[in-house]
């Protein structure tokens, strides 16, 4: 499994439009991605539970990535989050 | 029993005004079906309903959004204009919590129109369904639509 905490930096935390991203991201990899919040957990392919997670500006969010090409959707999602989030 | 299999789903309007494609939403994110398919209403009315029988099961905090789980299990996200996420909840009015049952046309939230377009936000608003990997099909009903006037027949796989 890979791991990488991320802090996030848009002012408006992942409302509708960079959670809906940030899904179509994690469903074009193959691995299964987890976000954590705290003692939060969501299914990254899943808007609503990305949403559900309500991630502020300044929260710390863990990705857990799993599956045969999990350090290429670790590396894939690494970037997406410095450039959109 | 074969009508069982591929029920319709009715979604209905959340407020009155006039229904269209999403691809006339002005913003990539919607139009583009990042998050999912559906349509969008330019609202006339202020009361923002839930379009289908179901539960809240999230407001967003700055209450310009929120997303309903359909008793039929279609998760579908009502975004009230454009780019409002930015207003930080002025101009919206919460009717109901997060996590209540909602029927069809039960009114969730309030907008005050001529604020947001005194903000310059758009007032379209996008009903769209995130999870796409259940529906088989969608078509929307365009034109003018009352509250709870069906906008979309859904098919489930």
């Amino acid at each position: 499994m890979q791991q990488f905490i991320y802090t996030v930096k848009d002012e408006n935390g992942l409302h509708a439009r960079p959670a809906g991203l940030l899904t179509q991201c994690a469903k074009a990899c193959s691995s299964d991605i987890r976000i954590l919040k705290g003692e939060k957990s969501a299914d990254a392919k899943r808007l609503f539970s990305v949403m559900a997670l309500g991630v502020a500006v300044q929260d710390e969010i863990t990705f857990q990535i799993e599956g045969p090409d999990e350090e290429a959707d670790c590396a894939k999602l690494k970037a997406f989050c410095e450039e959109n989030l | 029993m074969l009508h069982l299999f591929n029920k319709q789903i009715l979604i209905g309007s959340p407020v009155n005004g006039k229904v269209v494609d999403l691809n006339e939403v002005n913003d990539p994110v919607f139009s583009g079906r990042t998050l999912g398919d559906g349509c969008a209403v330019i609202p006339q009315g202020n009361r923002i309903c839930s379009p289908c029988n179901g539960k809240i099961v999230q407001i967003i905090d700055t209450n310009h959004a929120f997303c309903i789980l359909s008793d039929d299990g279609l998760e579908i996200l009502v975004h009230i204009g454009l780019d409002t996420v930015k207003l930080k909840g002025t101009g919206f009015k919460r009717l109901k919590e997060e996590g209540m049952p909602v029927k069809m046309g039960e009114p969730v939230m309030e907008v005050d129109l001529s604020y947001l377009r005194e903000q310059k936000k758009e007032i379209i608003t996008p009903i769209v369904i995130t999870n796409m990997e259940k529906v088989s099909s969608l078509k929307i009903a365009k034109g003018t639509t009352d509250s709870s006037g069906i906008i979309m027949k859904v098919k489930l796989k």
